[in-house]
C-alpha cells in the first residue's frame, strides 16, 4: 500500500500530463478532490442541522404540550441537605456549642396558590396553626414572590401537634414544607458568647463575595467570632437529595440521596468552660462591688486571662452580653433589637460589643509599667535614684497643677515604692523629662508603646479587634483644627505616662503587655483555637486535622535589669502594706504581682454636664509572681477604684485557676 | 531560487495585505461576520433572559461580562484577520508548543471546579485554555501536515499527526473535559480529510477510533479497566433510564425544557425549568434547552439558522483560500465548530452524548466567546488574502 501511495503522490494534483519538476512549487490551487471534499463536508453540516431541526420540531411543537405539562408539574426537586454544623468545645474537650435536630415549617411561595384571595386565606390559616404574626407572614410572602429559589422559614422548632395537623391536611397548604434542620444549641447560654459570635442566614453581599467559594441562597454561615472567623471548618459541605413530589409537592417518592453531606469538623478552643464561667462570674461580682461603693453607673467591663507562656487565650468576659441562641431559628425581633438596632443597644450598653477586644479606655496607673520601662531603656531616669512624690507638682510654662491622687505622701521614692503605692507625681516627673529631651523624646514613649503592642491589633485569631489611640505630637497636628489643640504640651507626655488623656487601649492589649512582663520580657500573640478535629463519635477516638501552632513569643528587647525593677514593684504592689492592692491579694496563699488602675474616662451621663468624668477601675497581674502561669485582667467600667472593684474581680479569677480560696478582705479604695 | 522568488511574492502578497487595510478590509466575508455580530447580539440577549434570577438582586451580572468578553473578543478578532497567516504556518511548532503548555498550564495553576480543572483564575476573569487551544490546535496540526504536502498519504505522517495531536487531547481528557477532547478529535480528523488523506485511511482512522470509544465504555470496564470517570461512561451511553441513581436527571430534564418551550416559547419569567432550576447549568452546557424554553421553536430555529450560515460560509472560505495551509485550517476550524454545535445542541435533546462543552457565542463564559471570535478573524483573513492573491493571479 505504501509503495503505491508513494506512486500516486508524484503524479501533479492538477492531473496534468507531464511528471512534476521536483524543484518547483505548484502555485496552489483549489484541487477537485479538496472541492469534493469540501461538498461532503457541507452535506454532513446539513444532515447535523437537519436532525437538530427535526428533533426540535418533534420535541417543541409534536409533543409540546406533553412536556409543558410535566415542567409545570416537575415531580422531581432536588433538595439541599443541610450538614450538621461543626461543635466548638473548650481546652478539655467539653461541648460549649453543639447543634440539636429541630422540626421546620418552610414555604415554597412559587408552589402556593396563584389566586391572590386564596394565598392570604391560606397565610391566614398557616399563622393560626403555627401562631406566628399572620401580618409578618404575609409581608414574608411578598417579598419571597421574586425569589422562589429560597423556602421562607415560617416556624423553627415547631411542635408536634402543628406538625401532625399538617401532615393531616397537606392539601389544603400546597407549598408547605416540613423539615429537619440542625440548630445551634447553646448549652451555656449566654457563655463565651461574644467569642463563639454567632450564626445567620448568608445576606446579599456575603452572598455576591462568597459565591465562589461555594456558598448559596439560604445558607446559614457564622457572621462574628469563632463561627465566622472558622466557618470553613464549621460549616462542612451540603449534600443532595432528590425527591419525586405530585402538584401539591407532597413527596411521592422517599428522598433519594445524590450527594453525601458532610458534618462540619469540631474546634477545639483555648478557653476553660470553667475558668470562663468564673470570669463571668467575677465580673458580676466586681460590677456589684462598684454599686456598693456608690458607683451606680457602673454596668459593663471585661476580663480577660491568658496563659502567658504562649498566649491562649483563658477566659474571655465581657459584660453586658446576650444569649446567642436568640439567633436561632425564627429570629424573635424584639430581643435581637439589643444587637442590631443603634437605639436599642445604646439604652442596653452595647450588649453586642465584645469589650475585651474592641472596648477603648484610658489604662490609668496600669500604664505605669509601661512609663517606667520606655523611662529606663531610654535612660531618662534610674529605678534606684529618688525622685519627690509630692501631694501636687506644676510643669510647663503656665505652671499648671498635677495632683497625687494620694495628697497625704510627701517623701522621695524610687521605683519599686513609686509602683506599689502608684504615685502619680513620680510619673508626672518622668512624663516631664520625656518632654524636654526635645522632640525627638516626645514620641520615645510611644514608640515603646508600639512595640509592647500599643495602637495596633495584637492579632487575636477571630479578629474584630480595636487598635486603640497612642497619641503622638503628629496625630495631634494631623488631628485637631485650632492651633491650641495641633500642639503637644508638658500636659501631653505628663498625662500619656500615667496612662490619661487620649491614650485608649483594650483589655487584650493591656493583658498581652503583662503577660510579656509575667513571663520575663517575650511578646506573645493572644489566640482562641487550639485544633480542628474530627470529633470521635461513639468509641471511635477523635482525630486532629489541623493543630493552629500558636505564633512564637518574640522577645520585646527589654533590659532585664529594667524588667527585674518594674516586677519587684509590682509584687510589692500586692504585699507591702502600702501597696495599691495588698488588701486583696496581700492575704492570698499563692502570690500574685499586679496593678491597680483609676482611669478618668469622660462619660455622658444623664443630668450631669457633658464632660463628667467618671473612674474606670483595672486591675492587671499575674500569679505565681515568679513562675506566671495566668494573666488576668480586670476592668469595670465606671467603677470607680482599682482596688475596690477590678482587684477583687480579677482574685475570683485566679481563685477558680488555681483551686485556692482566699481569706476574707477589707477593700480600701486606693488607686 | 525558484521557491525563493515565490516566497518573496508571498511576502509582497501579505506587505500588500498591511499596506492596503482597505483594499484587505473590503475583502473580507461580509456575510460572516455578519451572521458573527448576529451570534454576539443574539447571544446577549440569550444570556440576559437566561441568567436574570441566577445572581440576586443583580440582573446583569452575567451579560455584563460577556459583553466586556465580546469587545475583547472583537480585538482577537482584528488581530487574526490582520496577522499573516503564513506566520503560524512556519512558526507551527510554536504553537503547538503553545498549545500543550496551555494544558499543563491548567494542571499547575487550576482550581477544581466541580472536580474538574478547566479554569484558570486571571483575577477577575476566569480562564478556560482548553477553548483557546482548540484554535491553536488546529493552526498548528495543520501547520505540520502542509509542511509535508507531498507526503501526507504515507502513514509515517498520519502516524506523526496522529501523535503530535494525541497529547493535547490526552491532556484535555485527563482535566477531565471529555466533550472538549472529543472536540479536539474532530479537529484533527478534519484537518487530516482536508491535507488529503486518502479515504480509506480516513475509514480506518474512524474505525480505530471508535473501537477505542468502544473500549473505553464497555470492553476495558468489562475486563476490569476504569478510563472514563462512571459518569461520562454513563452520559456516553445516552440511555435516560438506565440511571438509578439519578446520572442522567440532567438530561431529563433539560429535555422536559426544550420540550416544554413549543412552538413560541414561555418567555423569562413562565419558564420555570430554567427559573426554578431544575434544569442544573443553564447558562454553561445547558443554555440550548434553557433558550429553547424560554424562547420556543422560533428562537431556537433562528440561533441555529445563525449557525448554519457561518458553517457555510466557512465552508466557501475553505474555496476561496489562496494556499493549502488556509484551506486546511479554514476546513478544520469549521468542522469543530460544527462538532462543537451539534454535540452541544444534540445533548440537550438527547441525541448526542452528555458532555460539557460550550455552545458557541451563547454559553456564559468568557474565553470562549474571545476564542470563538478569534476563530472568525482567522476565516475572514483567510478569506481575504485568498482574494486578493486571486486578483494577481499566480
Amino acid at each position: 500500500m505504501s509503495s503505491g501511495g508513494a506512486y500516486r503522490e508524484r503524479r501533479s494534483p492538477s492531473g496534468r500530463f507531464l511528471p512534476p519538476d521536483p524543484r518547483v512549487r505548484e502555485p496552489y490551487r483549489l484541487t477537485p478532490q479538496l472541492a469534493l471534499r469540501v461538498g461532503i463536508l457541507g452535506a454532513i453540516a446539513l444532515l447535523a442541522f437537519a436532525i437538530l431541526f427535526f428533533r426540535l420540531w418533534s420535541l417543541q411543537v409534536l409533543s409540546g404540550e406533553q412536556y409543558l405539562d410535566a415542567a409545570q408539574n416537575n415531580q422531581l426537586r432536588l433538595i439541599r441537605v443541610e450538614a450538621p454544623r461543626g461543635p466548638i468545645l473548650d481546652r478539655r474537650g467539653r461541648v460549649i456549642v453543639a447543634n440539636v435536630a429541630g422540626t421546620a415549617v418552610q414555604l415554597w411561595v412559587g408552589d402556593m396558590p396563584k389566586n391572590r384571595k386564596a394565598r392570604d386565606a391560606m397565610v391566614r390559616r398557616l399563622a393560626s396553626v403555627l401562631r406566628v404574626p399572620p401580618l409578618a407572614l404575609a409581608q414574608e410572602v411578598d417579598q419571597g414572590r421574586s425569589d422562589p429559589l429560597t423556602p421562607i422559614t415560617v416556624k423553627t422548632a415547631v411542635g408536634e401537634d402543628p406538625v401532625n395537623y399538617l401532615y393531616e391536611h397537606q392539601a389544603e397548604f400546597p407549598g408547605v414544607e416540613i423539615v429537619q434542620i440542625y440548630l445551634r444549641d447553646y448549652e451555656h447560654e449566654a457563655l463565651a458568647a461574644p467569642i463563639l459570635g454567632y450564626v445567620g442566614e448568608i445576606s446579599p453581599e456575603e452572598l455576591r463575595r462568597l459565591r465562589r467559594e461555594g456558598y448559596r441562597a439560604g445558607d446559614r454561615l457564622g457572621k462574628t467570632g469563632i463561627e465566622a472567623a472558622y466557618d470553613s471548618y464549621l460549616r462542612g459541605r451540603g449534600g443532595l437529595a432528590q425527591i419525586r413530589v405530585d402538584s401539591l409537592g407532597r413527596p411521592q417518592s422517599p428522598l433519594l440521596l445524590r450527594q453525601e453531606a458532610r458534618a462540619g469538623y469540631a474546634l477545639r478552643l483555648t478557653i476553660d468552660t470553667k475558668l470562663q464561667r468564673a470570669a463571668e462570674n467575677a465580673l458580676r461580682y466586681g460590677i456589684d462591688l462598684a454599686h456598693q461603693d456608690g458607683h451606680w453607673a457602673a454596668d459593663g467591663g471585661a476580663i480577660v486571662a491568658l496563659d502567658p507562656r504562649d498566649g491562649a487565650v483563658l477566659a474571655m468576659a465581657s459584660s453586658p452580653t446576650y444569649k446567642p441562641s436568640v439567633y436561632v431559628g425564627k429570629v424573635d425581633p424584639k430581643k435581637l433589637e439589643p444587637l442590631i438596632d443603634e437605639e436599642a443597644a445604646r439604652r442596653a450598653n452595647y450588649p453586642g460589643l465584645n469589650r475585651a477586644t474592641s472596648g477603648l479606655y484610658p489604662p490609668g496607673s496600669t500604664w505605669k509599667p509601661v512609663t517606667a520601662l520606655a523611662g529606663m531603656q531610654e535612660h531618662i531616669f534610674s529605678p534606684y535614684q529618688s525622685l519627690q512624690c509630692s501631694p501636687v507638682a506644676y510643669y510647663g510654662l503656665d505652671r499648671q497643677k498635677f495632683r497625687n491622687w494620694n495628697p497625704y505622701v510627701n517623701r522621695s521614692m524610687t521605683l519599686v515604692e513609686a509602683l506599689a503605692e502608684s504615685c502619680d507625681t513620680y510619673f508626672d516627673e518622668i512624663g516631664n523629662r520625656f518632654y524636654e529631651s526635645g522632640t525627638e523624646g516626645r514620641i520615645l514613649m510611644q514608640q515603646w508603646a508600639r512595640r509592647f503592642g500599643f495602637g495596633t491589633t495584637t492579632g487575636l485569631d477571630i479578629g474584630g479587634e480595636a487598635e486603640g489611640l497612642l497619641p503622638t505630637p503628629d496625630w495631634r497636628r494631623r488631628t485637631f483644627e485650632s492651633d491650641w489643640d495641633r500642639a503637644w504640651n508638658p500636659g501631653d507626655s505628663i498625662q500619656l505616662a500615667i496612662g490619661q488623656k487620649d491614650l485608649l487601649v483594650t483589655p487584650l492589649q493591656m493583658t498581652a503587655f503583662y503577660a510579656m512582663l509575667a513571663n520575663g520580657g517575650n511578646l506573645v500573640t493572644p489566640y482562641l483555637v487550639s485544633d480542628v478535629e474530627q470529633p470521635g463519635g461513639k468509641g471511635s477516638p477523635r482525630v486532629v486535622l489541623r493543630r493552629f501552632a500558636p505564633r512564637p513569643p518574640r522577645s520585646a528587647g527589654v533590659d532585664s535589669g529594667a524588667l527585674a525593677a518594674v516586677r519587684d514593684g509590682l509584687y510589692v504592689a500586692t504585699h507591702s502594706r502600702s501597696g495599691t492592692s495588698s488588701g486583696v491579694f496581700g492575704s492570698y496563699a499563692v502570690p500574685i504581682s499586679g496593678k491597680t488602675g483609676t482611669a478618668e474616662k469622660v462619660v455622658p451621663l444623664p443630668g450631669y454636664p457633658s464632660d463628667h468624668l467618671e473612674d474606670q477601675s483595672w486591675w492587671c497581674g499575674w500569679g505565681p509572681s515568679s513562675d506566671a502561669r495566668i494573666v488576668v485582667c480586670a476592668l469595670i467600667e465606671n467603677g470607680g477604684h482599682g482596688s475596690t472593684a477590678a482587684a477583687p474581680a480579677a482574685l475570683r479569677v485566679f481563685e477558680r485557676f488555681f483551686g485556692v480560696e482566699a481569706p476574707p478582705s477589707i477593700l480600701v479604695s486606693v488607686d | 531560487m525558484i521557491e525563493a522568488a515565490e516566497r518573496s511574492r508571498v511576502r509582497a502578497r501579505a506587505g500588500r495585505a498591511a499596506s492596503e487595510p482597505v483594499a484587505f478590509l473590503r475583502r473580507f466575508d461580509w456575510v460572516l461576520l455578519a451572521a458573527a455580530f448576529g451570534l454576539i447580539g443574539y447571544g446577549l440577549w440569550v444570556v440576559a433572559g437566561i441568567t436574570r434570577f441566577d445572581v440576586p438582586g443583580d440582573e446583569g451580572y452575567y451579560v455584563v461580562r460577556q459583553a466586556i468578553a465580546a469587545g475583547l473578543g472583537l480585538a482577537a478578532l482584528v488581530v487574526a484577520a490582520f496577522v499573516p497567516l503564513d506566520l503560524a504556518q512556519r512558526r507551527w511548532r510554536l504553537l503547538y508548543g503553545a498549545t500543550l503548555g496551555l494544558m499543563v498550564v491548567v494542571y499547575a495553576a487550576a482550581e477544581t471546579v466541580r472536580g474538574s480543572k478547566r479554569w484558570i483564575d486571571v483575577g477577575v476573569i476566569q480562564f478556560q485554555p482548553s477553548e483557546l487551544g482548540k484554535v491553536l490546535f488546529v493552526l498548528a496540526i495543520a501547520g505540520f501536515l502542509v509542511e509535508r504536502a507531498g507526503r501526507v498519504t504515507r502513514w509515517r505522517t498520519i502516524g506523526t499527526a496522529l501523535g503530535l495531536g494525541a497529547a493535547p487531547i490526552l491532556l484535555v481528557f485527563l482535566q477531565p473535559d471529555l466533550g472538549t477532547a472529543l472536540v479536539y478529535s474532530a479537529a484533527l480528523l478534519a484537518v487530516l480529510f482536508f491535507a488529503g488523506v486518502r479515504w480509506r485511511q480516513l475509514v480506518a482512522l474512524v474505525l480505530v477510533t471508535g473501537f477505542a470509544i468502544l473500549a473505553s465504555v464497555w470492553i476495558l470496564p468489562a475486563a476490569g479497566v476504569q478510563v472514563l470517570k462512571p459518569y461520562q461512561a454513563a452520559r456516553l451511553t445516552l440511555d435516560p433510564n438506565a440511571d438509578p441513581s439519578g446520572l442522567t436527571y440532567n438530561l431529563n430534564q433539560s429535555i422536559t425544557a426544550v420540550g416544554s418551550g413549543g412552538l413560541s416559547g414561555r418567555g423569562v419569567i413562565e419558564a420555570s425549568q430554567t427559573r426554578l432550576d431544575y434544569l442544573p447549568e443553564h447558562a454553561t452546557d445547558f443554555a440550548f434547552a434553557s433558550l429553547a424554553e424560554q424562547r420556543g421553536f422560533v428562537g431556537s430555529s433562528i440561533l441555529l439558522l445563525l449557525y448554519l450560515l457561518v458553517v457555510w460560509r466557512g465552508l466557501r472560505v475553505v474555496t476561496v483560500a489562496g494556499d493549502l495551509y488556509g484551506a486546511v485550517v479554514a476546513g478544520g476550524l469549521v468542522f469543530a465548530f460544527l462538532f462543537q454545535v451539534f454535540v452541544n445542541v444534540g445533548m440537550t435533546m438527547g441525541v448526542a452524548p452528555v458532555t460539557g462543552i460550550p455552545l458557541p457565542f451563547v454559553a456564559v463564559g468568557g474565553t470562549s466567546i474571545v476564542s470563538n471570535l478569534f476563530l472568525i478573524g482567522i476565516l475572514q483573513g483567510i478569506h481575504a488574502r485568498g482574494l486578493l492573491a486571486g486578483r494577481s493571479g499566480p
